[in-house]
């Protein structure tokens, strides 16, 4: 799969959807859709609902956030939103605030 | 991942194949598109556009190169290429402009000669190329000298507002000024022919 990656000096304001993995190192608002992985690294800024497969969080999240798989919450991440996967990782060292909702019904 | 932050240092954003990105972008790095980037896009290093990349924004970046399609207009400071593989439809303002054999355009071009900002980069080049300017261009560095002295105050009026309305935009020219004057006002005119146009 191709990959794709928002550097992090970018500003998006606005809306990202597609099928492939998306690496956030910079700042994205407004909503993402993808049916591939995420990775918000530590630089990233997101304040954005999420939609996609996968993610990973390393950096700082402020939205909801849904995953048809996983979402993983790495140690030094940030994340204010309610999370709603059937897996869900939070790492020690993680900063979370919000509601998890394991009990997806779509799968 | 760990190796994306030196990655990250080399300044460069790829926007994938299968990406939709509509609203605004903006950003300090190069850009890289080869998926679909919609609205509005600033950056103050270059966008690339793939072959596979579609733009439909209004654009404004140092450089751009256009290998795939553009749908919008193009402000770049530098230099825009449209290669043989581009494609773009707009009105493109840049002081550099490229257009390779193979390429398809339909819109405007404005180099901007008529401005006399960038000073540095006229008194070299242009001459050579066009005469006719050339004799134009000294003629205004003369004017605005004449104009210069502050007490002019008493003595004449009408240069000062003349000569403070040429120095914020090139093309609003009373030009009080008689000896250029002819001169300034054809390339005003010319100016005033490209009205931006919405496609």
């Amino acid at each position: 799969m191709a990959n794709t990656i928002i550097g992090s000096s970018i500003v998006i304001d606005g809306e990202i959807s597609g099928d492939e993995d998306l690496v956030i190192q910079g700042t994205v608002k407004g909503k993402i859709s993808l049916k591939e992985s995420l990775f918000v690294e530590a630089s990233g800024v997101v304040e954005a609902d999420i939609e996609v497969q996968n993610v990973e969080i390393g950096g700082r999240v402020t939205g909801n956030i849904a995953a048809t798989d996983k979402v993983e919450l790495k140690a030094d991440c940030r994340v204010v939103g309610d999370v709603r996967a059937p897996r869900i990782l939070i790492a020690d060292g993680a900063s979370f605030k919000g509601n998890v909702d394991m009990d997806v019904k779509e799968r | 991942m760990a190796a994306t932050k030196e990655f990250g240092s080399s300044e460069s954003t790829i926007i994938g194949p299968s990406i939709l990105i509509s609203g605004k972008l903006s950003g300090d790095e190069d850009l890289t598109v080869r998926g679909r980037v919609e609205g509005e896009l600033s950056l103050t290093r270059t966008l690339i556009v793939e072959p596979s990349g579609i733009v439909k924004a209004n654009v404004a970046v140092k450089n751009a190169i256009v290998s795939g399609v553009v749908v919008g207009n193009i402000t770049a400071t530098e230099s825009v290429e449209l290669t043989k593989e581009g494609r773009m439809v707009g009105d493109i303002r840049s002081p550099r402009v490229i257009i390779v054999d193979g390429a398809s355009f339909r819109g405007r071009v404005d180099m901007g000669n008529a401005e006399p900002r960038p000073a540095s980069e006229r008194p070299a080049t242009r001459p050579a190329y066009r005469p006719a300017t050339a004799s134009a261009r000294p003629a205004t560095v003369i004017a605005r000298p004449a104009a210069v002295p502050v007490r002019a105050g008493k003595p004449a009026p009408p240069p000062p507002p003349g000569k403070g309305d040429k120095s914020d935009k090139g093309e609003a020219k009373p030009a009080p000024p008689p000896p250029p004057a002819p001169v300034l006002v054809g390339e005003g005119g010319k100016k005033k022919v490209l009205l931006k146009k919405k496609k």
